[in-house]
């Protein structure tokens, strides 16, 4: 079966020989289902297109800093008339911040789950993914506030020191902002790595092509690189302990964000699907974040004949299961807390739900489930590229939904610490009270607003300087993958035959 | 280079259909010794009807004891079939080809196995009879359908029809190989089964669309069947540690762990009883050992979130279940002792086998890590049930505690047996491994020359 035949781009052959063209009227893969180029120049020609930038890339950088600098207005608005003290206040800006971790914390992660479970498909995404690691950067900085406002466990009473709400810390009294801060900062590092073990053979090929600072920084972060045999076991070696080091990172943070900065602010609320719902509305937004940024790149971006349609096929059927995650989780959560009948989770449901955030709750519902569901399951909208990029588009406003209806409301249902006690600990009894009626629902400020789009605009803009910084595709991923794949023939079709190294 | 050699397929039909075409010496012995260990639950299920529950160790307080402790099981385990077979068909994953099979057909089996446990269990079985008929019209006694009791039967026999479906669609292909080996009776029996499939392209493309089909439409039904036997407990606010929001993918993961870990158990004793070494290879059962780490570590993570907020909401009666459950103390039965072997073998102890690639290639090292698997699972779901309902909180009268007896051990200890005497039956009749799936698969194989080494390749169509 083995043949030495020589990979040629589908592409190429379809305009060539009336064979392909048999072989593609009768459906046995498309010229569009080709993933990767054969081309020898590539390094050249990515490096050639980062240095003459299409003008959809100026807008990304201006939009992105003018949004940034409209977040940063917001803040000191908000700073300067709530103070920190007001936790209340800071709603808003945590579901910001939650949002953006959200988004970009587990887009590294699908270029190492890709590269783990060796999809082919994953190579023209994968450095789309890993750059969003320097937007975890920036997530440090916009966590230090969100660690400021949040409330203290405990309070000072006539009696001494007592705890005032639930906390996944138990026995602590004063926020664990510590432990937060390093977890956060442990999972940025990480991602970074990730980025830089990547990158480094790429930066070692581009080093011939480029100037400047980045001539520099090439020959700092790849300078020892010559791709020997030992180096490339080193790296490929490398990237998968760091990967499952980062998804367990990832994941633990995530539990860590959305415990105590949602559930445990909710008087009552106790959820232990809320973290894995968060985890995957995670990998949801982050799938859908890369996407959407291939799609860009593919479109307006100049990068149409390295990203083909065969990464949005695949990636959609994903995203497609990633989305009846969701909602699967949504249900499981709804229907154990509303047959449960207890008054508490009938509030949380009230205020959540049906009650305060009814609303935003179903726009959301729409946006994340109702609307991408039926684009992800036409295999016609999938197969042309524009589905799965059309989805994410909605997904990525109802996480923002999502994200608001669950920080800002969250910070707004926490009682202000006026003097003693708030909520009690140890009777499950006293909860019920505390969010009946459940508090009205909170609209955000011009503050709010700003800092919601400045949150939209850090993750533009860090996200082009490091497209400016780094070549965009990864060329090591994609050069191994041309090797693997050619054209073959099976009884009397022509096949994409894809080739799996252990 | 390719592991497995690409065998003709005169060979694979010969090779597989031994078990069928062919009786091994040791194949009535066995069968016999389990139907007698099934005969004996059978008795003692009789027994038990006709003098009542009080035989066994349920009494106020723990009602639900090691049946719906083993009805959960055989659930789980019923969702290896679709997680091997639909899920890895969609991902196009070729080493799922050996597996699928034995899987589906596990699925079936043990589904059938879960069934009985809950009707034998009520005591009096023919009163179940009332929920499809309600007997008393006038004073308006009538099937509560909002209890997760009732969607219960409802999920697990929509499960069970389209697996059975799913089963029979893929088996079509090889009953028509088996019409044309048999002789006599047999013979009319599959050629009625293969509903005269002559292999046509127009037969194969709508064999090969109704899998497809069927696996994603069973998809559904599979995370279904496991949430809502979840929230039979979850559902219950009454007994802490059960009421629950993350009980329904939790017992899904858990589900599919025990369930592929008994599929590799399974196929590694086909590959030894028939000498299928040339189609149930290492390289399958290491690919279904990396998948395990990664179900395994999910469950794992579920587990987790489950105990934390479990103690998480600091309630009296709740932290009085966790202390029964993980502190040593004067208890009766040492709980803890228990959740530290279960947590041990269900998922330090496989995992630590797993990881490295030579174990996972080794048969022996494989079956033991999935037996501890399974047998982990059973325990997990005992310890996740009986400590809340023995109710050791504030009220000290109303303390109880559950010690099984005889014959709800024996029963258990019967299902297995009968689970496995009707997996060797089912491979005296049909082909445990698929022919046809075999043979696409070294059909797509093919090998692709990178600079001096040659790698393994497929074809695919998209």
């Amino acid at each position: 079966m083995a043949s030495g035949t020589q990979a040629h781009s589908p592409a190429v052959e379809h305009e060539q020989t009336g064979q392909e063209h048999d072989a593609h009227e009768h459906g046995h893969f498309g010229p569009e289902m080709w993933v990767i180029p054969e081309r020898a120049g590539l390094v050249a020609e990515v490096n050639e297109k980062q240095r003459t930038t299409p003008g959809i890339w100026r807008w990304v950088f201006i939009v992105g800093g003018a949004l940034t600098a409209l977040g940063i207005v917001g803040f000191v608005i908000k700073a300067l008339s709530d103070g920190f003290s007001n936790h209340q206040a800071w709603g808003f800006y945590v579901a910001a911040f939650a949002f953006v971790f959200t988004l970009t914390a587990s887009a590294p992660l699908a270029a190492c789950a890709f590269r783990f479970t060796k999809s082919h498909w994953r190579r023209p995404l994968s450095r789309i993914a890993e750059i969003f690691s320097l937007v975890s950067l920036v997530n440090i900085l916009l966590f230090i506030p969100a660690l400021i406002v949040l409330p203290d466990i405990g309070v000072m009473t006539e009696s001494g020191e007592q705890m005032v709400r639930r906390s996944i810390w138990f026995q602590e009294l004063t926020n664990p902002w510590g432990w937060l801060l390093a977890g956060m900062i442990g999972l940025s590092l990480c991602s970074v790595a990730i980025l830089w073990l990547a990158a480094m053979p790429d930066m070692a090929q581009s080093r011939q092509y480029v100037s400047g600072f980045r001539a520099s920084l090439y020959a700092r972060l790849a300078g020892g690189w010559y791709g020997t045999k030992r180096q490339w076991q080193i790296q490929k070696g490398g990237l998968a302990i760091l990967g499952a080091l980062y998804f367990m990172m990832v994941v633990f943070v995530q539990f860590l964000v959305v415990s105590d900065f949602a559930m445990a602010m909710i008087p009552g609320w106790k959820d232990s699907i809320l973290p894995p719902f968060y985890t995957v509305i995670s990998f949801q937004g982050g799938l859908a974040a890369i996407l959407l940024v291939a799609y860009a790149m593919r479109r307006w971006g100049g990068y149409r004949e390295y990203i083909g349609h065969a990464p949005f096929w695949a990636a959609s059927k994903v995203l497609l299961g990633l989305t009846l995650l969701h909602t699967y989780h949504l249900f499981a959560f709804f229907i154990t807390y509303w047959y449960g009948r207890l008054e508490v989770e009938q509030a949380i449901l009230n205020y959540l739900m049906f009650d305060s955030y009814l609303g935003i709750f179903w726009a959301q519902l729409f946006f994340t489930f109702f609307i991408p569901f039926p684009i992800l399951v036409s295999n016609h909208a999938r197969r042309e590229g524009w589905g799965a990029p059309l989805a994410a588009v909605f997904i990525i406003i109802g996480l923002m939904l999502w994200h608001i209806r669950i920080f800002a409301a969250a910070f707004a249902a926490a009682p202000a610490a006026e003097g003693g006690l708030y909520y009690l600990p140890s009777d499950a009894f006293s909860f019920p009270a505390l969010l009946l009626p459940p508090p009205k629902a909170t609209f955000p400020g011009t503050a709010d607003i700003f800092m919601i789009l400045g949150g939209v605009g850090i993750v533009l803009l860090v996200f082009r300087i490091g497209m400016m910084l780094l070549p965009p595709l990864s060329l090591w991923e994609m050069k191994e993958g041309a090797m693997y794949q050619k054209v073959d023939t099976l009884i009397r079709g022509r096949y994409l035959v894809l080739g799996k190294p252990e | 280079m390719q592991e497995g050699k690409v065998l003709p397929a005169a060979q694979i039909n010969r090779d597989l259909l031994r078990s069928i075409l062919e009786t091994p010496q040791w194949f009535w012995p066995v069968v016999s010794l389990l139907g007698l260990i099934v005969l004996a639950a059978a008795v003692t299920i009789g027994v038990m009807i006709n003098t009542g529950l009080g035989i066994t160790g349920l009494n106020y307080k723990v009602v639900w004891g090691f049946f719906i402790t083993n009805f959960v099981f055989w659930i789980g385990i019923s969702h290896a079939g679709v997680m091997l077979s639909a899920i890895l068909r969609l991902a196009k994953a070729e080493w799922r080809r050996p597996a699928t099979r034995a899987a589906e057909v596990l699925t079936i089996f043990s589904l059938m196995t879960a069934m009985i446990m809950p009707i034998i269990h009520t005591g009096r079985p023919w009163r179940i009879l009332y929920w499809a008929f309600p007997y008393d019209f006038a004073r308006g006694i009538w099937p509560n359908i909002r209890t997760p009791l009732v969607w219960d039967p409802s999920a697990i026999l929509t499960y069970l029809t389209s697996s059975t479906l799913f089963v029979l669609i893929a088996l079509v292909p090889d009953f028509a190989v088996l019409r044309d080996r048999t002789t006599g009776w047999p013979r009319l029996v599959y050629t009625l089964l293969a509903m005269g499939w002559e292999g046509n392209p127009r037969q194969w493309k709508l064999q090969i669309i109704a899998g497809v089909l069927l696996s994603a439409l069973i998809l559904p039904v599979f995370v279904s069947v496991h949430s809502i036997v979840s929230w039979d407990f979850g559902m219950a606010v009454a007994i802490k540690s059960w009421h629950s929001t993350v009980f329904a993918p939790y017992f899904v993961v858990g589900a599919v762990h025990s369930g592929v870990s008994a599929v590799v158990f399974a196929m590694i004793l086909l590959r030894w009883a028939y000498g299928w070494q040339d189609y149930i290879r290492h390289e399958h059962i290491d690919a279904l050992g990396r998948l395990l780490i990664v179900v395994a570590t999910g469950w794992f993570y579920f587990l987790v979130m489950e105990i934390i907020f479990g103690i998480y909401g600091l309630e009296g009666d709740e932290l009085a279940v966790r202390a029964l459950q993980f502190l040593p103390g004067d208890h009766g039965v040492a709980y803890n002792v228990w959740m530290i072997i279960f947590v041990g073998i269900t998922y330090f102890l496989p995992v630590i086998l797993w990881l490295p690639k030579a174990w996972r290639r080794n048969l022996w090292i494989m079956s033991a890590a999935c037996i501890s698997v399974n047998v982990g699972m059973w325990l997990e779901r005992y310890l996740l049930f009986v400590p809340g309902q023995a109710n050791k909180q504030f009220q000290t009268f109303t303390w109880n505690d559950y010690l099984p007896q005889w014959p709800e051990a024996l029963i258990v200890g019967a299902t297995f047996a009968f689970v496995s005497m009707l997996m060797l039956l089912f491979s005296r009749v049909f082909p445990l491994v698929p022919l046809y799936d075999i043979k696409e698969g070294d059909i797509l194989k093919t090998e692709i020359k990178v600079g001096r080494r040659t790698v393994p390749a497929t074809f695919r169509e998209d």
